[in-house]
This record gives structure tokens, sequence and C-alpha cells, in this order.
């Protein structure tokens, strides 16, 4: 007999074996952007004792709810297997959408601009699903337009909110929770239960874990395409608004960059970006490590002029552990 | 040049790959590795091959101790592989995807490539094994067996004594078999040692000085290929004899209901397929063949709406059926099991249970109904005899067979009138094929419409009620029955 025979055939051998070491460390990954947010707290806790006192975690969660929001629509993007990276630019449509109805429509002022972001990602899809470009290039070319867009319309000076009841209902607190927390959290849940429970969570996810075979199979490729673009216009105004309410005013500056963090946020909660896997509670994480990662260096006092390093820095990491590049194989 | 190997074993995670593998490829001789799939040969190949390492045992090169760490060692050897998989890159030309392993040493200095000598090197291979490609030709004008005749070209450059192949999942159809099996005889003839590894027992016989049979990753023995019988090898592969029973009865033709399921009239799709008009009745299995573009993978594609019809009409139960994709095909009862099983066939992340009810999701409202797709999938893992832990397993953890049945499943599930089957058991070893014979032959006597194309032969004959044999894109012949047929005698129409 020789070793390896000798392995198998006794049992209470085999955790030496490397393929059992594996499965740990398969283990460990999924549950890496857990650990690495709990290490960030007690970073930041040291640091600065102050960051978990209720008062400050409150306003990191507040800070967090335009990205979550936004990173909400964002999993079902990347699950498929796609990328948008106009939602900043939506972002900012939205608000801007906000700010010129609230005066007239006060809290009703979401219907125009969730609209408005459902319209942009509507055309984001067709063009897409429809016209076959790729989304990488088409979301850069909107997102290029629809920046373009606020920008024509403000020519550049900031569009103030002032209608109380807006800014009440969007950006204020009852029984210390900040509205926009609640909104946030409900459309978390309302995210989840579509990707754990609806057959259109399903079809996304066949979609990023194979085009052809959803093709072949039946499933309504071009419709579920256009659809989840569309739910993430819809979630981005949400975040617009929100983002809105926040600011008292929208500005053609508003939302930029947040696309780079909506991604981040995604990918370092554990969704690979080659598609088929996704899920809500980890870019919830995500979503949370982003936001303590920015608020936290503040509170600890890190030279501001410093603090973008060390973020690129974590996030690469963060990426480095969380996925498993071996079973990836081609990284492009 | 002599490889000798005693003793090899590899293990693959929890999964003993080969166990106490001894062979030996004489020199000058060619030596064949089968085995169902599962069974080890490409490990074994690979272990003598420098690609794999064995975790103990000894091999020897000409009585010098053979130990490679790695394919390039083992080039120096002189021992080079042929991998299965075509790995020729379509944007180099013939005479860059040959020497693409030592392109530096054709360059002059900054790099500055040798164009003329590399295409004139290139074709002095090309020529030595006999192949009739010109090195100028456009890589994409080359079929699947000129493309690995250039990979054998690639492993010869190098100049090696002895020669792997490994051919255990064969895209390849009969012409571009025949290409390979040219090659290795003309190399044979130049004093090669050949080890190659097949899935075709066929050519394994007809090439073949010496084979050795592996099952399950054991060891089962090796023989000269002139004292061992078909049916013999096929029974030391399996463990149980095959000769009779591998495809289920043929029915009477009076028990083939008459009522016209499909029929297609003068149908053309895309290049391939320029006019065919065929019918299919309900509890019958229409056959097609033809080389690999001769139609039926078109022909597919228009039923199914992959691909626009270019002229032509379709009626299903007698009333007009116009595609537009596949997903008005499947709600028509339209089901297809594409050739492609990796990337057409099903999601290999994804678990049995998502893959087997991804046609046709139960719903609840708006809401998947996990509970009865649980009970979907579960009766279709009974009914079919998917070999799977759970319903949850993705279907990566399954064999090549059990993840064909999953493919089946996944079809049937939606209970269609039409069943479309391309190459149903390509890379599906002998036991599951058996039970997928039995499966489409039970569901066609229960009155399921079948077309089925098929690259293996005896499976066309073995399964067909009728036969047709497409050549460029036209019917070349029609058998309406198929008993008394040998294969050359459908092969004859096919070229």
């Amino acid at each position: 007999m020789n070793e390896v025979s000798t392995t198998t055939a006794v049992g209470d051998k085999v955790p030496q074996s490397p393929w059992h070491r594996r499965i740990q460390v398969d283990q460990l990954r999924r549950g890496f952007p857990l650990i690495f947010l709990v290490i960030l707290i007690a970073i930041f806790t040291i640091m600065s004792p102050r960051f978990l006192s209720l008062d400050n975690l409150s306003t990191v969660l507040e800070q967090g709810m335009v990205l979550l929001v936004a990173a909400l629509g964002m999993t079902f993007i990347i699950m498929a297997g796609s990328i948008d990276i106009s939602v900043g630019a939506i972002v900012a449509v939205s608000a801007l959408v906000a700010a010129l109805t609230a005066d007239t429509l006060g809290i009703w002022a979401i219907i125009p601009a969730i609209a408005a972001g459902a319209v942009c990602g509507l055309i984001n899809g067709l063009l897409l699903a429809v016209g076959k470009v790729p989304s990488f290039i088409a979301t850069m070319g909107t997102m290029v337009v629809y920046r373009g867009l606020v920008l024509y319309f403000t020519r550049g000076a900031p569009v103030s909110i002032d209608d109380n009841g807006f800014l009440w209902t969007y950006s204020d607190y009852s029984w210390g929770i900040p509205h926009s927390v609640m909104i946030g959290l409900a459309l978390a849940v309302l995210a989840w239960c579509i990707i754990n429970y609806t057959v259109f969570g399903r079809e996304v996810r066949a979609i990023g874990g194979g085009e052809r075979v959803s093709i072949l199979t039946g499933i309504a490729v071009t419709r579920v395409k256009i659809m989840m673009f569309v739910l993430l216009g819809t979630l981005a105004g949400m975040a617009g608004l929100l983002q809105g309410a926040r600011t008292m005013a929208a500005t053609s500056q508003l939302g930029l960059g947040l696309e780079l963090d909506v991604i981040a946020a995604v990918v370092v909660g554990g969704t690979p970006l080659t598609g088929g896997l996704g899920s809500i509670i980890n870019t919830m994480l995500g979503v949370l490590i982003i936001t303590l990662l920015s608020s936290g260096m503040n509170m600890a006092g890190v030279d501001p002029y410093l603090q973008n390093i060390i973020k690129g820095a974590v996030l690469i990491c963060a990426v480095f552990v969380t996925i498993d590049r071996k079973k990836i194989g081609i990284i492009k | 040049m002599t490889l000798l190997a005693s003793h090899l074993y590899k293990q693959f995670g929890p999964t003993r790959a080969a166990s106490d593998v001894s062979i030996t490829l004489r020199a000058g001789t060619v030596h064949a590795i089968v085995g169902e799939n599962g069974a080890g040969k490409s490990t074994t190949l690979r272990m003598l091959a420098g690609a794999v390492r064995p975790d103990s045992g000894h091999m020897t090169l000409d009585d010098a101790p053979y130990a490679p760490q790695s394919i390039v060692e083992a080039a120096a050897r002189g021992v080079a592989l042929v991998h299965q998989e075509i790995t020729i890159n379509r944007s180099l030309n013939i005479a860059e995807n040959v020497f693409i392993g030592n392109l530096r040493s054709h360059a002059r200095v900054f790099g500055i490539m040798k164009r003329r000598r590399m295409a004139e090197l290139a074709q002095a291979v090309l020529d030595r094994i006999g192949v009739k490609i010109s090195v100028s030709t456009n890589i994409d004008r080359l079929n699947l067996g000129e493309l690995k005749c250039i990979e054998i070209a690639r492993a010869i450059s190098s100049n090696p004594k002895t020669l792997l192949l490994d051919e255990s999942t064969a895209y390849l159809d009969h012409r571009e078999v025949d290409a390979v099996l040219t090659v290795m005889q003309e190399l044979k003839s130049q004093g090669m040692t050949i080890g190659f590894v097949s899935h075709h027992l066929s050519e394994v016989l007809a090439a073949a000085d010496d084979l050795t049979i592996l099952k399950d990753g054991q060891f089962v023995g090796s023989f000269a290929a002139s004292e061992i019988e078909a049916n013999e090898i096929h029974r030391l592969m399996v463990g149980r004899d095959l000769s009779h029973g591998t495809y289920p009865p043929h029915p009477q033709r009076a028990d083939i209901q008459v009522p016209i399921v499909l029929q297609a009239k003068q149908l053309a799709v895309g290049r391939e397929l320029n006019d065919i008009s065929l019918t299919v009745g309900r509890g019958e299995i229409l056959g097609l063949a033809g080389l690999k573009g001769a139609g039926a993978e078109a022909l597919f594609a228009g039923i199914v709406g992959d691909e626009p019809l270019r002229q032509g009409s379709l009626d299903m139960n007698d009333a007009p059926y116009p595609p537009s994709n596949p997903r008005s095909a499947w709600q028509r009862g339209i089901a297809h099991l594409p050739g492609d099983r990796g990337n057409e066939g099903l999601i290999a992340g994804f678990s049995v249970l998502d893959n087997l009810v991804m046609a046709r999701p139960p719903t609840r409202g708006p809401f998947f109904d996990r509970s009865r797709a649980r009970t979907i999938s579960n009766d279709l893992i009974k009914q079919i005899g998917i070999r799977t832990a759970s319903a949850d397993s993705p279907c990566r953890s399954l064999s090549g067979g059990n993840m064909q049945k999953v493919v089946l499943g996944k079809c049937l599930a939606v209970q269609p009138a039409l069943l479309l089957l391309n190459n149903p058991t390509r890379g599906v070893d002998v036991g599951a094929r058996v039970e997928i014979y039995r499966l489409i032959r039970q569901k066609a006597a229960e009155g399921l419409a079948i077309i089925l194309s098929s690259e293996d032969m005896p499976e066309l004959i073995g399964m067909s009620d009728r036969l047709i044999v497409l050549r460029q894109g036209v019917v070349a012949h029609e058998f309406a029955s198929v008993s008394g047929i040998e294969e050359h005698d459908v092969v004859q129409y096919m070229t």
C-alpha cells in the first residue's frame, strides 16, 4: 500500500488532506466581509472612543443610505454579469428633478424623481439589451449625457430645496431614527425578497451564470435585462431624492464618483464581477465597510490628504482576500 | 523510445483518479488508453506527460529515470502532449500557432519576427506529419480536425520521440477523426512512440497496437490490440457485457402513431441549411446524420427560433408555427438539448434544482414556488436516475453523464411535445448512455416526438426509427427504416 491509499482508508486522517483545508478557507472567505467589518470597527474604536457611540453610528448609517439604496440596484446588475457606471449621474438627475418639483409637489416630488431615474435606467437597458452595446460602454456614454443634462439645466448653479414637508419626510428623524435609514432598510428587505423569492431574481442570476444557457432555455433575457436596469434606475432615483433632501439642494456635482463607491461596496461585500452570485446581505456589509472606512478615518483624525491612498489600498486588500481568484481562472 | 510507468497513483481531493496504473509504451508503437468517463484515462496520460505529478509510482524513459515536474521538462526529454481542448489562438496565424511555445527563438533583434523563415519551418512540420494544409490558409477556415492537426504539429515542432494525445472528450466528427488517425499512422511509420486516449472504441481498435483498460481509476490490464475483441473491451471497461442491449429494442412501425407533430417545409436557416422538408410524428425518433455543418444544428436553431428562417415554414400539430425566439418555442412544447453542454446546456455553478426547473420555474403569483420546485426536481432525479448527493448540489460536482441527465431532465420537466436532441451522449460514459437511451425510448413510447442529431453513428442507427442524412444543407438520403443498416451505408451519403 502506498501513502495515498492509506490516507483514504483511514477516515480519521482525512482532515489533514489539502482538500479539507481548502473547504475551511472557503468558509473563512465567505465570512470575510463580516470579519473585516469587525476589525475595522475595532481599529476605529481604539483610535477614537467616540466612534462606537449611538449618536455617531446613527450619523454614519444616515450617510451610508444613499450608497446603500444605489448598491441594492447594482447588486442585480453585477449578479447578471453587467455593470452600470452611470449610477452616480442618475442620482444627480433625480436629485435635480426632485429639487425642481419639490416646491409644487411637496413630498410627492418622489414620483417625478423616481420616474426620472427609471427612464435613465430604461435607456441604459435598451442600449444594452436591444442595441447590444456592452454595458460598460453604454453606461459610460449615458453617464456623460446624464451629467451633461444636469449641467445644462442648472447652468452649474445649485437648485435649493425649501419645501419643509419634503425635507422633513426624507431627511428628518422619528423616534431617534433617521427617515432615510427606515427607507433604506425597507428597500433592502424588498430587494432581498426580489432576489430570493421571485422568478425575476432567479432569472437575473441565471443570466449571470450563463447567458447562452438562459437564452436557449427560454428565459426572456432581453426583457429581464431591461427590467434590471430600470430597477437600478428607480433605486438610483430614490438615492438621488435622499441625497437632495440631505444637502437641501441639487447640484451638478452631486453624486460625482458615487458609481465607484457603489461598485466597490458590492464587490467588497463578496459579489464577484463575473456574475451568477450575489446577495443583499453581502452588499449591506460592503456598504457598511465603505461608509465606516470614510467616516472612521475622519473621526480618527487621519490626514485627509492620506485618506484616499489608504481607502484604495484597503479596498484592494479586501477584494484580494474575499474573492477566490483561483476559481476565476482568467482575469481581465 | 520506450516509456515505462509502474504503479502510478494520483488523488485529487477525495477522488482517487488513478490507482496502481502500470503501462508500457513500446518504442514505435501506438498505445491506446481506454475506459469510461472518469476512469482515469486523462490523468494517466497527463502523468506520463508531466502535466500532473503522480503521488507515487515511478517512470523510466529508455531505462533512465523519468520524473518530469512539468510539461516543459517532459518536452525537453522528448515527450510531448497534445491537450484534449483545442488551444489554437485564432488571432494568430498558423505558423505562429505552431511555434507558440518558443516564438522568441524565431525573432531578430528587438523581437522582430522572422516571418518568412517561420512560415517555411511550420510548413515543413505540417508536411512531415502528412497534413495537407498550407500555412498561408486563413486559420478561421480550418475545421476542428485540421486545428487538431495544427496542435499535433505544435507538439512535433520540438522534435519529440514520444507523442501523447488526449482525446477523452472528442468533439471531432468522423472526417476529423480520420484526419487525426492518418497523422498518427504517418508519425508511427517515422518511428514515433504514440500514447493516446480516446472514447471512440472503433478508432482505438483501428489505430492501436496495444491498449490499456482503466475502470473507476483502477488499472484493469494491458493487452495487444490484436488479441482482444471489442465486446471484451466493453465488458472490462464497464464491468458488464453491453454487446446486446446498449440500445433498447425498436418498436414495430405500427406502434408509432401517425399524427404529425412537426412539419418543416423547404426550410433554410443561416449559411448551413439550404432547403429541407421533413416531418416527425408522435412517438417517433427521427435521426439526423451528417458531418458538422451539414445543417442539423442550423435546423434546430431555426426550429427553436434562435436563428431566423431564411425561407420556408413550420407547422406544429397542423397549425402554422412561426418561430420567433427560444422562449416561445419552449412555451409551444418544444424542448431543446443543445450540443455544447458546458456553454449552452446547463449552468455548472448552479444547483441541480436550479437547472432542472429553469425552463419553466413553478410560481405562486410573482413568487418562485420553492417547495413545488423541490418536488418536481426530486421526482426528476428519481425518474431519470441522476446520481447526486441532493437537489441542492452544484452541477459542477456531477460527472459528465449525470450533468447531461440534468439537461435532459430540464427538457422533460416542461412535458414537451417535441424534443430536439443534439448529440445527447457526447462525453457521456457507456453506463450513463444506456440509461439515457432507455429514457429516450421510453419517452417516445409515451408519445413524445424526438429529432435526434448525432455524430455517433452506432447511436443514430441504434436509436432512430427513421434516418435522414444531411449533406451541405439538403437531404442527401432518407432511410425509412434502419433495420439492417450498417455504418458505411449512412456514411457514404455524408460526403
